[in-house]
């Protein structure tokens, strides 16, 4: 199964490199570029590059809570 | 309690960085208010590609796998021999 691992991490390197380019060009190349380059139309406003990282990191806390707590509660219960 | 004090020491260094910056405008104002941001989702990034380049560099060992299953195989016979009961079989 060691080709399924590797078929696993070839996809999490090119979603991450995807990712990071992405975001380095939206914050800091684009608003060098004159505002009627045909490149822009590829890129979202310039207002979604602050709220999807944000709304992001409030989604993972929110998961990361709603486990923590279930396995609390489970604990819990096992107990008594 | 040590480790705590150092995490904020290094905290607070690196806010009085941003807070420098954002005074003496080296560079332009939106770009120094977008550089946490962007520094957490490079740091994320980063964690991300060191995961799938373990993935992909993890080694297994068939040799070594061959030797752990023959070892697996010697300890049950000797342990039930012994009276041991092992379970699943």
């Amino acid at each position: 199964m060691e080709l399924a691992d590797r078929a696993i991490g070839l996809l999490l390197s090119v979603i991450s490199l995807s990712i990071f380019t992405y975001y380095t060009l939206w914050v800091i190349i684009l608003p060098f570029v004159d505002s009627d380059h045909f490149v822009h139309k590829y890129f979202l406003p310039h207002e979604y590059a602050i709220l999807i990282p944000v709304y992001a990191g409030v989604v993972l806390i929110c998961l990361i809570s709603m486990f923590v707590g279930y396995v609390m509660l489970k604990s819990k219960k096992k107990k008594a | 309690m040590k480790h705590i004090v150092k995490i904020m020491a290094l905290l607070v260094a690196l806010s009085a960085i941003w807070i420098s910056l954002l005074q003496t405008s080296v560079l332009p104002e939106s770009y120094t208010w977008l550089l946490p941001l962007y520094s957490i989702v490079t740091l994320g990034c980063y964690g991300l590609l060191m995961v799938g380049i373990g993935l992909m560099r993890f080694p297994t060992c068939p040799q070594e796998s061959l030797l752990l299953q023959e070892d697996i195989v010697e300890a049950k016979g000797f342990l039930k021999e012994k009276g041991v009961d092992i379970g699943s079989d």
